[in-house]
């Protein structure tokens, strides 16, 4: 880490910059590649993870220690649990889908590669010369050549991660959209909500869910995520709820009581 | 180092997103491809915002990881649903959206 601290603050086209990149861009490109072709989803997961901390890497030799810190905990930590959630939840550990057709293989490599190879003539030449490294040592850049200013100036001497510099503009310039981006992560886990709910669910398949845990059928499945979803404190909440309401039985704490659960739910 | 190579790091990501995106059927599979993808966008952005000495860029990339989160959350709520309805995570089964 304090290496990595260094080439973040240090600047540009030093060696330490360099050998971190590489060493990051070959871990991103191989992860990537292992990423799809892995058979197993929870390998290509772990694959992404690493892509994504490769990545983080990148930023850090970007002179970004702020997007650094967000990416392994907004990417690798919380999305990348999602993922791995949903693949647990849904139990698809390995299958074998491919495209089935091997003229559309052949054709997704050579768009793949098409693309590739039109991005990289467009950057090859003028972008990779001595001229854009970034820093102030740099030789002067031809008209057709990327100049890199580097962030070292822009942040200042009290200010070698950059943070203060970010959040500046953040909450200056781009206010507006930072209060949406609130509203749409509300949204979202609104939408979320609703969506992992199932209010077609008979309440029937709502009782087989405790005693077939793991049953292939869809309806148990689809009860079994509902339950899922719901903590399991929902649950025994419902029967103490039912409990308090004044019903004098209070040994009705069984799946039977359901019912009355479900109702109350929808 | 010079600035291209992130451009070059990234535009090869981006294609090896995108070759996934083509090959794969398994939707789980697809969307971490996306991720991919979206990923090597954020790259370019935090380079370019190198290169020009400037914010705007990080900037960007922090609202680009916010929608990514929101769309990760949705986006897995909708494949878990899929699967719960059609049985398979295969995307060419469902053609719920072929005319």
């Amino acid at each position: 880490m304090m290496l990595l601290a260094q080439a973040a603050e240090a600047g540009a086209g030093n060696t330490a910059e360099v050998l971190l990149f590489w060493v990051f861009a070959v871990l991103a490109l191989g992860s990537a590649l292992a990423l799809i072709t892995m058979r197993n989803i929870v390998h290509a997961a772990l694959m992404l993870v690493l892509n994504f901390l490769s990545i983080a890497g990148l930023y850090l030799t970007l002179e970004s220690a702020f997007l650094s810190i967000i990416q392994v905990l907004v990417y690798a930590g919380a999305i990348m649990v999602l993922f791995l959630f949903v693949i647990m939840l849904l139990g698809v550990d390995n299958d074998d889908l491919l495209t089935s057709e091997p003229t559309a293989r052949v054709l997704a490599v050579a768009g793949g590669a098409l693309l590739a190879g039109a991005l990289l003539f467009a950057f090859v030449g003028p972008a990779t010369s001595p001229a854009s490294v970034c820093g102030p040592d740099a030789p002067a850049a031809a008209p057709d050549q990327f100049d890199c200013r580097g962030l070292a100036e822009a942040y200042g001497e009290d200010d070698p991660s950059g943070v203060a510099f970010v959040g500046r503009t953040m909450f200056t310039r781009y206010t507006y959209a930072f209060e949406l981006s609130a509203l749409l992560l509300t949204v979202a886990t609104i939408g979320a909500v609703i969506l992992a709910r199932r209010q077609d669910l008979a309440p029937e398949d709502e009782d087989e869910v405790d005693g077939v845990p793991g049953a292939p059928a869809d309806g148990d499945d689809a009860a079994a995520l509902a339950r899922a979803g719901l903590p399991a404190t929902e649950r025994a909440e419902g029967g103490e709820h039912h409990a308090e309401v004044g019903d004098p039985e209070p040994e009705d704490h069984e799946p039977s009581g359901s019912p009355d659960d479900h109702e109350r739910r929808g | 180092m010079a600035i291209g190579y992130y451009f070059i790091v990234s535009a090869l990501l981006f294609s090896i997103g995108l070759i996934g995106v083509l090959l794969r059927r398994n939707a789980i599979v697809l969307f971490m491809c996306i991720e991919l993808m979206l990923n090597s966008v954020n790259l370019t952005l935090a380079a370019a915002a190198r290169m020009w000495g400037g914010p705007d860029g990080q900037v960007f990339v922090f609202f680009v990881i916010v929608v990514a989160a929101a769309e990760a959350v949705v986006g897995l709520a909708l494949i878990v649903n899929l699967y719960f309805r059609r049985g398979t995570l295969d995307v060419d089964v469902p053609q719920l959206l072929r005319w």
